[in-house]
């Protein structure tokens, strides 16, 4: 579904991916899990075409999308939930979920179909659903930055460090929530950073681990 | 007190008038400021050029549909052509052939350009338009005056200064409110207003947002610049005092803040107003007095948010 060749970038002129390859198999689950400043989040915004590629191919569902511009990769069914949430304050969190898919142009009748699909994976956005994304909690945040992801992310959804500073009760609501998105949407792959393995453990099929924007070790995660 | 409203409530009244019909010029230009900052986060000094070529284009449009042997009401009609024009033709040549290369730029050098700009269309302005004064009152003397009721006195004032110009001032500040809340189209320039990459992550194309944006906020202050056409004598510097009055309602008002701006120039405008009537001579100060006054007390301006939270 995704995959990574070799992927080099550089921020402000300082190497911070040094030839990450990795892979996403659909409906894959897989972890990327590093200390802060390792490249999770640039391996992320890599795969956004949020930044320019030095060397490397970013491949998305069979096509080199190295050079497709970053606002094009919804359409390849890309969901992408960034660190800090980055959810648009002034909006209702029913718009926040919304916009995604209103500026791909899907009909209304599958818009609706897919925010009720969200809804029901994740009840708690409906009873948030007219409150402003400006007023809630990092928590709930993160579970609209999550459903916000879903209503584009046919193929994947990309979440980056979801459990970043989150209360200990709502890490374990994001973590069921998880779980339960293979049987939710089966279609969909999941890749997720995090610099704590342990969270995800149970989660995923695949881990990564990425060391000074290099990735230092991949396996299945029973051997990990 | 009450002396002083006896002799001059006539005076503060036309004052008042005066102020209202003024703000309604400079939220115009203030608002279109205000949104293109929003959206590209490029000061545009030239933002004034606009201003000032709307103006000069309203009068020459207006002259020449005069000497077409237009009816008088197509006066009007012409204001709004002039500033469509210069919005649509400027905006995206501007845009595309300027800002564009700049974005990533740092601001003095943004600042700079623009400020180039300004000089090179305030140049371009005396080329095409001369120094000498130019006017076009056609629609002034179309609408008449009406009489305003003011305490003890009443008021004859033209009606396109007090009520046409605020008018279309509230059409404006409504329009725009609705436009950017209710259609995709203007939540989708709020959401690169707030954060560009995440709207980009959503599937915005950023750079079509800045050139319809641009566009807009050029046709905005072409706008205010016809409409300022028949009250005024077009002269060389009209931009330069205008681009520095949007200023001091931006940063007053705070930056993103639509109703605050409204607000804003309405207080500007009517500050000024009451100084050229009693104090002439603090007429230059007094919008920057009201506006170091506010940003002493809120550095975020009248309206501004303070970032909120992000965890």
């Amino acid at each position: 579904m995704l995959e990574l060749q070799s992927v080099v970038a550089d921020i402000a002129g300082a190497p911070v991916l040094r030839g990450v390859s990795l892979v996403l198999p659909p409906g894959g689950r897989v972890a990327l899990i590093g200390r802060n400043g390792a490249g999770k989040t640039t391996t992320l915004r890599a795969v956004m075409g949020l930044l320019p590629l030095r060397g490397g191919r970013v491949m998305i569902a069979g096509e080199d999308a190295t050079a497709l511009p970053a606002h094009h990769r919804t359409r390849l069914g890309i969901g992408y939930a960034p660190e800090e949430r980055r959810l648009f304050g002034l909006f209702s969190v029913r718009q926040n979920l919304l916009l995604p898919a209103e500026v791909l142009r899907l009909p209304k009748a599958e818009i609706t179909r897919r925010l009720d699909a969200v809804f029901t994976f994740l009840p708690e956005l409906a009873t948030l659903a007219d409150r402003r994304a400006a007023g809630l909690s990092g928590g709930q945040g993160k579970m609209v930055a999550l459903g916000r992801a879903l209503m584009v992310g046919t193929r994947a959804v990309l979440l980056d460090e979801p459990f970043q500073g989150l209360a200990p009760a709502l890490a374990l609501r994001y973590a069921e929530a998880l779980r339960g998105l293979h049987a939710s949407f089966p279609d969909v792959a999941l890749l997720v950073t995090e610099s704590n393995p342990s969270l995800l453990t149970p989660l995923v099929d695949q881990t990564y681990v990425i060391e000074r924007g290099e990735i230092a070790h991949d396996g299945a995660m029973a051997s990990a | 007190m009450g002396d002083w409203f006896e002799q001059n409530g006539a005076l503060l009244g036309l004052a008042l008038l005066d102020g209202i019909a003024s703000a309604a010029l400079i939220f115009m230009v203030a608002v279109g400021l205000n949104l293109v900052f929003g959206v590209l986060r490029v000061l545009n000094v030239a933002h004034g050029s606009l201003f000032a070529i709307g103006a000069y284009a309203a009068a020459s449009i207006g002259l020449f549909f005069t000497s077409a042997g237009l009816p008088a009401w197509a006066s009007l009609p012409a204001l709004l052509l002039a500033a469509m024009i210069v919005g649509l033709v400027l905006g995206p040549l501007i845009e595309r052939l300027l800002l564009r290369r700049i974005y990533s730029e740092e601001p003095v050098l943004q600042l700079l350009v623009t400020f180039a700009l300004f000089m090179i269309l305030e140049d371009a302005q005396k080329l095409v338009w001369g120094v000498q004064p130019v006017s076009f009152s056609a629609p002034v003397s179309l609408m008449g005056t009406v009489d305003v009721p003011f305490g003890a006195d009443v008021i004859p004032y033209n009606t396109y200064q007090v009520i046409l110009l605020p008018a279309i001032a509230v059409a404006t500040l409504i329009g725009l409110a609705l436009f950017l809340r209710r259609t995709l189209t203007g939540r989708v320039i709020l959401a690169v207003t707030t954060d560009r990459e995440a709207a980009t992550a959503m599937g915005i194309d950023a750079r079509k947002v800045y050139l319809l944006t641009f566009t807009f906020g050029a046709m905005l202050a072409a706008l205010g610049g016809a409409l300022s056409t028949p009250t005024a004598s077009l002269v060389p510097g009209i931009g330069a005092s205008t681009i520095v009055l949007s200023f001091a309602v931006v940063a007053t008002a705070g930056l993103g803040q639509i109703e605050g701006a409204a607000l804003t120039a309405l207080m500007i405008g009517i500050g000024r107003s009451i100084a050229v009537t009693f104090q002439p001579e603090l007429e230059v100060v007094v919008p920057y007095l009201i506006m170091v006054a506010v940003l002493l007390v809120r550095p975020q301006g009248l309206f501004g948010v303070v970032e909120t939270r992000r965890v």
